[in-house]
């Protein structure tokens, strides 16, 4: 396997903080993200990965350092941030889908109004997307209709209508019934495969020791360790990650 | 991140109301017509009919007609002037805002130029000279009274903001009661016991004894001791300070018409007034049969003016509320015209919320006609009072709708690449304004019902159709019931309606595949 590394790099993140008020969540977070690769970020409840995560997209404006998208900074005052974001997309914990816009509609809308797609393209790719979720029978459907792992595959076909360059997946699978977890981690392997450059912010280390090209263990603010998965779930050096994982020793791993 | 369009909307919504105002306004007086201000309530001096019968004259605004002495004078004016008489219906205590705003040409409403209505306005001579009476039951030991000191420990009153309720005091150990409203309510408490009579002018008398003639008259005017300034038993023409032309010629009219016209004229009106009918027929019948259409245009007036309020009231309320939404810009001079915007639109919140709608309209009517000296039709007054009214709540409303659409729905659109005003019109408003459904409904239902105040500026919807038929059929218990019931049978087939529109936007709670169909429907009907 050729390393992760030789492709280009896509996402640089340096010394990025955040603090709310006098409480520093993010402390000194750097990292790279190369092209076509998937980066897991897993770490202790409260070290700060969601909040990383909601950074690169800006949801939360940082406080210090820099986020260099294509070697540009995101942080300059003139830099086109709604552009930037239909490039970055998003999958959120709680799925959020457009509670007014039925399953087709939301993979539509966005497309529409950032991306100026015609009506006919739109529903094009959103379509075959939604096949690839496997929900294309409930394109008519309304969220409210939907269980959680239905909710958060279309959440995935709408993000990826937008072809976006980078996904973010926060905690995609935690707020989901266990026998669900396995429909959306599926569907998440498949888009691996693609070659979609993917950052995944999650709890299920099966699936960061599967699918990850490299893995960001982070802890209060900073990032512990970070490494390829054979060197964080089978030699890890920091004495953090090694109690962390040890509590997912078991049938998981 | 773009903001300009809601920038835009911002300015709107601050300027939209002046622009309605302005729009719809009338030129102040027509040269071609005498505006005549009564309450067309008062008879014999001045009622409302349904039919044009004895040269009764068309009220302004509705199909109804005033007539009565005060209309038989107004047509000999108006004649001798070249002018034609429009009858604009006023309730008593606007009557003298409504001359001084100059809504009407003259005050002919039985009116008495007393010394404080002279600072106000100007009044002509005489048109009738009256004696004053203390009406009383027969069978009361008041009915014999031969001095003013005979009154003692009777229960009087008379009409509020009259000259007569004053000349109680005049009757030494009279225990004044609470003045009333109008003389309908007068006859009523009198025939019911809860008075032993009230003060008012002989007119009043004869006009009711044609009713009662269980009734009968104390003249005051002769006892002994009872002092009434000569001007204070006339009743005379009210005109606008500083129209010193009109108030000549309608002098130079007056001078030619004599007593004895005068009291044919008023022998006429008396014999013309409405009168409760004698006939045996069930009140319903009659009363839809001599009242139905007036009935008729009330709820129409009630539904168009709540109706359009609530629709304009809303429109207003979404652009206040979503300007009120806008985040703060980072340019600085962006950042100081929203915050003045923002306290601007939340000025006019408070002060919209924080006053009774009755005393907007009033403040609004006459306050722009007084001072801008622009002649709002009252109608169109209505409408932007209750918009106006409606559109200070329902900012709130939608507001509050905006602020609590859940914060993911922000972000998820956010993450999307949309700006904020994609995120507010595809988003996040069709879920506020879903969500605030029921309290826009209920601002209907309020409006319905709220729109009674109006009756204040005299727009003839259905209270003050109510009110005006309750004083001339005396039949208040039933008219109001009457008035009641339409009330609750427009606000529940509204709350319905509504009801059925929320039903349809919320759709099906389960969603049905087109292979589930067959077993869905099968459960549904199962239920």
């Amino acid at each position: 396997m050729a390393d992760y590394k030789d492709n280009e790099i896509i996402l640089n993140v340096q010394h990025l903080q955040k603090a709310y008020g006098k409480h520093q969540v993010l402390k000194d977070i750097s990292f790279e993200v190369h092209k076509g690769k998937v980066m897991t970020v897993i770490g202790p409840s409260g070290g700060g990965k969601s909040t990383m995560l909601r950074c690169i997209n800006l949801l939360e404006d940082p406080t210090g350092g820099e986020i260099l998208f294509h070697d540009q900074n995101i942080l300059d005052e003139n830099y086109n941030i709604p552009r930037y974001r239909s490039k970055v997309g998003m999958v959120f914990q709680q799925f959020e889908l457009f509670e007014n816009k039925n399953v087709l509609q939301n993979c539509m809308i966005g497309q529409e109004l950032v991306l100026k797609r015609s009506k006919e393209e739109a529903k094009k790719i959103a379509l075959e997307n939604l096949k690839t979720v496997g929900m294309d029978p409930y394109i008519d459907a309304k969220p409210r209709q939907l269980s959680g792992g239905q909710k958060q595959r279309v959440a995935i076909a709408r993000a990826i209508s937008m072809n976006p360059e980078i996904l973010l997946f926060d905690e995609p699978t935690s707020a989901l019934d266990p026998e669900m977890v396995g429909e959306v981690l599926e569907t998440m392997k498949k888009l691996a495969k693609t070659g979609l450059t993917m950052i995944v912010v999650t709890h299920e280390m099966a699936f960061a020791k599967e699918v990850s090209d490299q893995v960001l263990f982070m802890s209060d603010g900073y990032v512990a360790e970070h490494g390829s998965p054979d060197e964080i779930f089978n030699h890890p050096q920091s004495e953090k990650t090694q109690k962390f994982l040890a509590n997912f020793r078991g049938p998981q791993i | 991140m773009k903001k300009h369009s809601s920038w835009i909307s911002a300015l709107m919504a601050a300027v939209m109301t002046l622009v309605l105002a302005v729009s719809w306004s009338q030129p102040a007086q027509a040269s071609g017509t005498l505006k005549i201000g009564m309450e067309a309530n008062y008879a014999p001096y001045n009622w409302t009919q349904t039919t044009s019968a004895n040269g009764a004259v068309k009220i302004d605004g509705t199909s109804s007609y005033a007539n009565g002495y005060d209309v038989k004078i107004a047509k000999i004016i108006a004649k001798k002037l070249g002018k034609k008489v429009i009858v604009e219906k006023t309730q008593w205590d606007g009557l003298l805002p409504a001359l001084t705003s100059g809504k009407i040409d003259l005050i002919i409403a039985g009116m008495s130029p007393t010394a404080e209505r002279r600072k106000a306005i100007n009044f002509t001579s005489p048109y009738r000279t009256t004696n004053f009476v203390v009406i009383v039951n027969k069978q009361s030991k008041y009915a014999k009274a031969k001095y003013l000191t005979n009154f003692k420990g009777a229960k009087l009153t008379a009409q509020q903001g009259t000259l007569h309720y004053d000349l109680i005091k005049q009757l030494p150990g009279a225990k004044r009661e609470p003045a009333s409203k109008d003389f309908a309510a007068m006859r009523e408490s009198l025939e019911a016991g809860t008075i032993d009579g009230y003060v008012a002018e002989d007119t009043e008398l004869t006009s009711f004894q044609m009713m009662d003639s269980n009734i009968t008259g104390v003249n005051l005017s002769k006892m002994k001791g009872f002092k009434v300034s000569s001007s204070d038993a006339e009743v005379s023409i009210g005109v606008k300070k500083g129209n010193d032309q009109l108030l000549s010629q309608v002098n130079k009219v007056l001078a030619g018409i004599s007593t004895s016209e005068r009291n044919k004229l008023m022998k006429e009106a008396v014999q013309q007034q409405p009168q409760t009918s004698t006939k045996k027929e069930n009140w319903l019948v009659s009363m839809l049969k001599n009242y139905g259409q007036m009935i008729l245009e009330g709820i129409g007036m009630t539904l168009l003016i709540s109706l359009v309020g609530t629709i304009a009231g809303f429109f207003i309320g979404l652009l206040v509320g979503i300007v009120r939404t806008i985040p703060e810009p980072k340019n600085k001079f962006k950042k100081g015209l929203l915050a003045f915007c923002k306290w601007l639109l939340s000025v006019y919140v408070e002060i919209f919320r924080g006053t009774p709608m009755m005393v907007q309209a009033a403040v609004i009517y006459y306050g722009i006609a007084q001072f801008w000296h622009i002649n709002l039709n009252r109608t169109v007054a209505a409408l932007i009072i209750v918009s106006i009214n409606t559109g200070a709540y329902l900012a709130e409303v939608i507001r509050g709708g905006i602020i609590s659409t859940p914060k993911g729905q922000f972000e998820a659109a956010s993450a999307l690449g949309m700006t904020h005003n994609q995120r507010m019109w595809s988003i996040i408003l069709p879920q506020a304004i879903r969500n605030c459904l029921p309290s826009i409904t209920n601002e209907f239902i309020v409006n319905i019902k709220d729109t009674s105040v109006l009756s204040i500026i005299s727009v003839s919807e259905l209270f003050f159709v109510g009110s005006t038929i309750a004083s001339q059929s005396f039949q208040f218990f039933q008219t109001y019931l009457v008035i009641s019931v339409i009330y609750l049978f427009l606000t529940f087939t509204i709350t319905r309606i509504f009801n059925l529109i929320e039903k349809h936007i919320e759709g099906p709670e389960n969603y049905n595949m087109m292979v589930n169909q067959v077993q869905v429907g099968k459960q549904e009907g199962d239920k």
